[in-house]
């Protein structure tokens, strides 16, 4: 386990920023979604220990997030959003100065500096004033920071942000590396549901500082709706509003393809039987799977 | 550039809880600040006095041997508190402090400020404390290799050149004036450019604020000194209190008439003020978006 807490609550003044939040999270590479306000920031505040919250308990790799903050932060690793440098350092010594602050000697940080530089592939141009890097390489010196100690645990915030296609595939391959291969377990907060969706197994999906959703990823598309691709001949107003009566959730594609998000206790009979009484002949009927996009929509409730 | 060119390989060793976690950020800090454009000229030209006073030191112990430099005035080099005083509170020796806290220390915030940096170190196992400490020990040290460091050399040289201790019979407290008044201005000048450059993301802002305000209040004194001839208007000037705080630290009149713990009281007013500014400056800072 490599966070619990559990009723977590937390305001800033008048405004309730988490509200009861439980959540176990396990190894592997965990994602947190929810639209902007939701407390996503906040609950990252108190798993990082720079916030105690107002109520609730909670450990982040058995350390009291109340009582242990800074041993939290020496085994945690934190990738920022937003592009963070010391101006008039290569990238070797601001590295190794994060290595240092974290708890490692300055040799063994110099050391280990190099070697994580490498690794996330700014070993030509280590030696590089930092204000002449690119937004890419930028990125990528965040993630060095953020693995020079070797974190038990990573938290990535936006990590693909700025970043070209190229650059971002490349980063989210090495964060597939580490979470699966380097026994890091990682937290990633991002927008993109794509970057999530390739990487992580597991999802925490906030909305107004509740928990909407939680679990893997595979049980989540199967427990809580089934999506199928359904194409009609003629008109199929009528056909739409019986399965939306059904309690199915229907959209309707520019070239006429309608996805249909039918409920777990739904008898997928009832939708054929639906297109027999209103003489709608289907010409088109495939299970699809669903998107994270439709699982965030769905839980945070909008379209 | 190819990802991956060398595998990821845990670390083996032991983070360890550092007894002052604060200590890599003043070293980093030094360290850059010898990388500025004209800073080793302007360290190794504030220490030119230091040089010049400790041969003003040798020159009083063989006095007999420079009679003819000094045409019988012995005065002008007697070693004493006052000599000592003037060194350590003297106009140059305090505006190369000023140059040198431009230099090294108007980007010890204000560049982690504009950089966004704050949060990658508070993402370790540093306290907001912890930071300031770190970075005021970068001005700490420059300060004082030019106070406290020639303050105590003067006195042993003092000591090796007169062969005997006689000085230090006569003047027990001196060593304890050099340190406190050292530490004292130290300190002063610290919370002084920490202030500053909390508050801008400019570092050059930070650099003319430093200098002015420094040099704006001597100038405003000057200016009401010299038209209303009233020794209160002293207070104005940082440098002048700080001259003030210098005659009490080492028993001596102060030049102007009026009372050195007024003095004494504007510094330390700015000192709380801004340690109250600083503290609302950098817990202000978002540490996660």
């Amino acid at each position: 386990m490599i966070a619990e807490i559990s009723d977590l609550q937390f305001s800033y003044g008048p405004i309730k920023a988490l509200d009861g939040i439980s959540l176990n999270l396990t190894e592997g590479a965990v994602g947190l979604l929810g639209p902007n306000g939701a407390g996503k920031s906040t609950l990252l505040r108190i798993l990082l220990g720079f916030l105690a919250p107002q109520h609730g308990r909670g450990r982040v790799l058995g350390f009291d997030i109340r009582l242990e903050q800074a041993r939290i932060r020496r085994h945690v690793g934190y990738m920022p959003e937003d592009d963070c440098l010391i101006p008039g350092m290569d990238a070797v010594t601001f590295t190794a100065h994060f290595g240092e602050l974290s708890g490692m000697p300055r040799q063994e940080a110099m050391k280990r500096a190099h070697d994580v530089l490498f690794y996330v592939g700014l070993g030509e141009s280590r030696y590089r004033f930092l204000e002449t890097y690119s937004a890419g390489m930028k990125q990528r010196l965040k993630l060095a920071q953020a693995i020079v100690h070797d974190p038990k645990l990573l938290f990535l915030d936006e990590p693909t942000s700025n970043l070209d296609p190229q650059g971002r595939r490349e980063i989210l391959e090495l964060i597939q590396d580490i979470s699966s291969k380097k026994d890091i377990q990682v937290l990633i907060c991002s927008h993109i549901l794509s970057d999530i969706e390739s990487v992580c197994s597991e999802v925490v999906i906030l909305n107004k500082g509740r928990l909407a959703a939680q679990g893997k990823l595979s049980e989540l598309r199967e427990l809580q709706y089934r999506l199928y691709e359904i194409r009609i001949k003629g008109e199929g107003e009528g056909f739409t509003a019986k399965i939306k009566a059904l309690g199915c959730r229907v959209e309707e594609t520019e070239d006429k393809l309608l996805k249909v998000y039918v409920p777990t206790e739904t008898d997928i009979r009832e939708i054929f039987r639906a297109a027999e009484e209103e003489k709608s002949q289907v010409r088109h009927f495939v299970r699809s799977r669903t998107s994270l996009e439709d699982l965030f929509a769905r839980a945070v409730g909008v379209d | 550039m190819t990802i991956r060119e060398k595998g990821y390989a845990h670390w083996d060793g032991q983070l360890r809880e550092r007894r002052f976690p604060w200590a890599p950020i003043t070293w980093l800090g030094i360290r850059l600040a010898f990388k500025k454009k004209y800073f080793k000229f302007i360290i190794f030209s504030s220490l030119v006095p230091a040089v010049v006073f400790l041969v003003g030191i040798y020159i009083s112990e063989r006095i007999e041997d420079f009679q003819y430099m000094f045409k019988g005035n012995k005065q002008i080099l007697e070693v004493n508190p006052a000599y000592f005083k003037t060194y350590l509170s003297g106009d140059f020796l305090l505006f190369m402090m000023v140059m040198i806290m431009v230099v090294s220390g108007a980007g010890l915030i204000s560049d982690d400020l504009k950089h966004n940096s704050l949060q990658l170190y508070f993402a370790r196992p540093l306290s907001k404390s912890g930071y300031l400490l770190g970075k005021a020990n970068v001005i700490v040290f420059f300060l004082l290799l030019l106070t406290l460091v020639p303050g105590l050399v003067f006195i042993i040289f003092k000591l090796l050149f007169a062969g005997d201790f006689r000085f230090l019979a006569s003047y027990p407290w001196l060593p304890l004036s050099v340190i406190g008044y050292s530490l004292f201005v130290t300190g002063f000048f610290c919370s002084y450019t920490l202030l500053f450059s909390s508050l801008s993301k400019n570092r050059r802002y930070v650099s003319i604020l430093i200098f002015a305000v420094y040099l704006f209040s001597d100038i405003l004194f000057g200016f009401f000194y010299e038209n209303y001839k009233n020794p209160a208007f002293a207070l104005l000037s940082l440098k002048a209190n700080l001259q003030q705080v210098g005659s009490w630290f080492f028993r001596l009149k102060p030049a102007y008439a009026v009372p050195w713990y007024w003095s004494l009281l504007i510094l330390l007013a700015f000192g709380i003020a801004a340690s109250i500014v600083l503290n609302r400056k950098v817990r202000g800072v978002e540490v996660v978006r």
